[in-house]
Formats: structure tokens, sequence, C-alpha cells
């Protein structure tokens, strides 16, 4: 990324100030995410709020599975068993929430103009967002996502996992499905250069990850004449896959198998988002700027 | 011009307001057709491997969401104002509500007619079509009688409860994480049969926040479930009007209570 902040910073005549904010710390972008964390911290009922939407949905999703799981027949045509599936449906919402991203960040700053400021800043532009939605799900992370799971390990009929293989298999797994999802996000932003009603894009965007995600339905549960196209689109490699390593549903070399097609997929989104923010920039005509 | 005129007025004044963007509008409407895809998508999904959740088939799930989806459409057309309430309040807009010779409710819910409930009907009405060939349903003469007060209970249900979560902001100034919570993730809940719940939840969604009347119990009597899964007398099936006109009631009074207890932002 910081090659096409150069680039693109050249034709603007900065050269000076943009080697030298290729140069700064990491300190900056630390501070973004600090004070996105921060930001977050004021509003506290949205907070309560907030964890009891998420405890709602789990709630939701264990009680829809333990009534399909209650007919013997079901289990039997399932490659998951009773346990698994709740175990699925509690730490695939928390994972998900762990994941909070505002999406309409790009889409904002290109409507207010305040985009423009962001580019003569002496900073990456993919690297701010980054580090400001890190510290928005850093928040997510440790004030809903952890609580969470302390509550559904009382109220519901889970465990944590005993290995620590699924531990460390699903943290790099939690990454690389993070940048993917923050990386379509990025993408979608950038949409806001070209069209002014993204939110429709948006929302296509949210229909196609409930329905691919493994938010709620595993992708296993999907018939095999759809699995070839589950493949070809990325959206099961941020929920499904960090979730069924955590839980330990995948394992051994199809679980390596699948971490290593994460990162197929976080190497083409890089280059998606850097083509699509080269061409963002030469497009940027900013209202009333 | 009688005070009826005044708001037909002002809801044909936005409806064309919305109409100068035409393709956006036909854009937003094909958008929330493959948001709402995706739901369907996973209980469709759900149901072809598993054939039934809590006793009922994939015909009569598809007919209790589109009963839902297309009573949510309705109440958007009249309620889509009320979602972002809060700002109103924060900005000391509403006091201008306050000064005109008109109801404050009426002016504000006609202020803003939201045509982007299509999707909403088009989604609806599959899913009920679908669900009532695939679930054999018979349109009986009280059927297709009942099913328009069935709709209306429901929309009254579901916009007394919209009501009633923006009167808070009267007193709290802030109400969007209430909004979201009872007004979009609380419908979540009833996508499903509540009977897969645990019993003091099925409680809860009949006698407290009755959205179980907006589908759950109506559609007993469209599909002609008998009293299996019922918690009551089967009279229950008949009694979203009644419920909505008790929820509407009571939300009304709240938000009057509101308006009396209204300091303004001061702007």
């Amino acid at each position: 990324m910081p090659e096409s902040v150069i680039r693109t910073f050249d034709k603007a005549g900065r050269r000076a100030s943009v080697v030298g904010a290729v140069r700064m710390s990491a300190g900056v972008y630390i501070n973004f995410a600090k004070k996105s964390f921060e930001r977050q911290l004021a509003y506290k009922f949205e907070y309560f709020m907030g964890v009891f939407n998420g405890l709602l949905f789990i709630f939701i999703f264990t009680s829809l599975w333990e009534s399909i799981y209650s007919n013997p027949a079901a289990a039997a045509v399932s490659s998951f068993d009773r346990r698994s599936i709740i175990s699925y449906a509690v730490f695939a919402m928390i994972i998900r929430i762990s994941m909070t991203m505002e999406d309409s960040y790009t889409v904002i700053k290109v409507r207010t103009g305040a985009i423009s400021m962001d580019m003569i800043k002496p900073v990456n532009y993919f690297a701010m967002c980054f580090s400001e939605m890190i510290g928005l799900s850093m928040y997510h992370w440790f004030t809903r996502a952890l609580p969470l799971v302390a509550v559904s390990l009382a109220l519901f009929d889970v465990t944590m996992p005993g290995r620590l293989s699924n531990y460390a298999l699903a943290f790099v797994a939690w990454i690389l499905g993070y940048l993917i999802m923050f990386m379509i996000n990025f993408l979608f932003g950038l949409l806001a250069f070209w069209v002014i009603e993204v939110f429709s894009f948006q929302l296509m965007k949210y229909g196609m990850f409930t329905l691919f995600s493994g938010g709620i339905l595993p992708v296993d549960f999907f018939p095999d004449w759809a699995r070839p196209l589950i493949d070809f689109i990325p959206f099961q490699y941020v929920l499904y896959v960090p979730t069924s390593l955590f839980i330990g549903h995948v394992e051994g070399s199809q679980a390596l198998r699948l971490i290593g097609l994460q990162i197929v997929w976080v190497a083409a989104l890089s280059v998606g988002c850097w083509w699509m923010w080269t061409a963002a920039h030469k497009k940027l005509v900013v209202q009333g700027g | 011009m009688s005070e009826f005129g005044i708001y037909l007025k002002m809801i044909v004044t936005s409806i064309r307001a919305k109409m100068e963007y035409r393709l956006t509008f036909v854009f937003t409407f094909f958008a929330l057709v493959v948001f709402y895809l995706g739901q369907l998508g996973v209980i469709l999904i759900m149901l072809s491997k598993f054939k039934s959740i809590a006793g009922w088939t994939i015909g009569e799930i598809m007919f209790l969401y589109g009963l839902m989806v297309f009573s949510q459409g309705l109440t958007t057309v009249f309620f889509a104002s009320l979602n972002d309430f809060e700002s109103l309040i924060i900005n000391g807009d509403f006091d201008r509500f306050l000064v005109r010779p008109l109801d404050p409710l009426t002016q504000i819910l006609s202020s803003r007619f939201e045509i982007t409930s299509m999707a909403h009907f088009f989604i609806g009405s599959t899913a009920l079509y679908f669900g009532s060939t695939y679930a054999e349903v018979e349109w009986t003469f009280f059927k297709v009688m009942f099913f328009p007060l069935a709709l209306l209970g429901a929309v009254l249900i579901q916009g007394g409860i919209r009501l009633a979560v923006s009167a808070v902001a009267f007193w709290t100034l802030r109400n969007r994480a209430l909004v979201h919570t009872a007004v979009y993730s609380s419908k979540e809940m009833i996508y499903y049969p509540i009977s897969i719940y645990k019993l003091w939840v099925q409680y809860f969604l009949t006698f407290l926040f009755p959205l179980a009347f907006v589908n759950f119990y109506p559609s007993h009597y469209f599909l002609n479930r008998g009293s299996s899964d019922l918690l009551f007398h089967p009279v229950i099936q008949f009694m979203t009007p009644v419920m909505g006109l008790m929820v509407f009631a009571a939300a009304y009074a709240f938000w009057k209570a509101g308006i009396r207890n209204y300091q303004s932002a001061g702007h």
C-alpha cells in the first residue's frame, strides 16, 4: 500500500511529506486505533443494549438448533451433533460481534468531503481506515465478545475447547477472516467515489453475508450443487472457518487447507483494494471541495 | 382545505419527492429483495436439510415468514418516519410540529411515506403465495375475510411498538439503541415458530411484547394447524386485531404522556 500512496501523492506534488509518512512510525496508527476505541466508551446505554442484542441472537439460534435436533432424524443427516451445533451457534455469533466494523466510514468521508483532508494528511488512507476499525473491533472484543463468552458458558450448554491447537488455529483464522471482512468493506466503501447511493450495494452485501458467511448456517448444510459457488466467494472464510476451527469441527490437514485458502483470499483482495484505491484516487471529485 | 386533505397532500408530496430519484428507487428495491432473499435462503436451506422446524414444514414456515415480512412492509409505509425520531428531538425539529395547529403525530407520520416497502410486499407476497401453495392452504370465505383483519392487527402491534419506543426519546433524548433492539433485532425471533423457545419466552412474546400475534397465532388459523403447539385456548388464533388495538392504544397513551413531559432540547 505505501507505494500507491507515494505515487498518487506524487501527482499532487507532495512528495516530501509522503516520504515522511511512509517512514512515520506505527505510533500514528496505534493512536487512530486507540481514539476509535475510546470514542465508544462514551455510550453506556448503547453498550448494554449491544450486549443484550448479542445474547438475544445467541438465544434465538441455540433455541432453533435445540428444537431441530430434538428430532433424532435431524442429527442423522447432519455433520454436526447436537453439542457441536450449539457450540457453533454460540461462537459464530460471538466471533461475528468481535469483528464489528463501521462499514460506512469511507462513504461518509466522501459524502462530506472530509476525504480530501485525509488525502492531504501524510498517512496511508488504507492503514488509517484499518487502524480505526481495529480500534472499534477491539472495543467490541473486550466489552461485548468476552463478556458474552462468560455469560454463554453459564447460560447455554457449551464448553470451551480443551485443546490448545484449536485456539492457535482459530486465532490465525480470526485474523485472516478479519482482514477479508475489512477489505470487502473497504472495497464497498470505495464505491462511494462512483455512486452516491452506496447503501443499496451494502444491503446486497449484507444479504449475501447472512446467507454465505456461516454466521447462522454452517456451509456444510448447503446442498452439494451449491458448494462450488460457496467455495468461489469469500464470505465463508470470514465466520465459518474461524468458528469451525475453534470448536474443532474441522481439524488437521483440512484446517490447514482452509487457512491456506484464507491467505489466497487475503492476497487477492489486497490486490483488489490497491487497484480500486488507485482508480478512486484518479476519479476523486469532492462535493464542494 | 380539510384536515384530511392536508395530510393527503403531505403524503403525495413525499411520494413525489421519492420518485424524483427513480433510478435510486428501482435500485434500492432490487437491493432490498437481494437482502431478504439472503434471509429467506437461510430458512429454506435449513428446511431442505432438516425437513421441519418444531413440526412446521417448509410451506408453513414460508407462510409464517411471508406474513411477517408483508405486515412489516405495511407497517413501514405508515411508521417509517419514526425510525429516526431521536434526531427530531435532538435537533429541536420536533418543536416545529408542536406549533402547527394539527396533531403532531399525524404530521410526522405523513411527512415520510416509505415507498421502498414495495420490496417487503414483493418478498412477503411471494413467500405467502408459495407458502400457501406448498402447505395446501384452503382459502375459505372466512379466511379471506380474516386475512386483512389479521394484517391490520399485525400493523397496529408493530406500529404501536415503534410509537412506544419513539416516545421514550421524550425522556431520554436518545433512543437509537432501543429502536435497534425493539424494532429490528426482536423481529428475528418470529421468523421461526415461537414454540422453539422456552415457555417463559413464549409467554413474554404473547403478553408483554406480543409479537407472536403478528404471525404465529394467526398462521394457526390459516394453516389449519389445530392447537397442538398453542399454549392457550384456540380462540387466540383470532385475537390479533384485538391485541393490535390494545397495543396501539397503550402506545398512544404513552406517547401523549411523553409529549406532556417534553421539554425542548433548546435551539
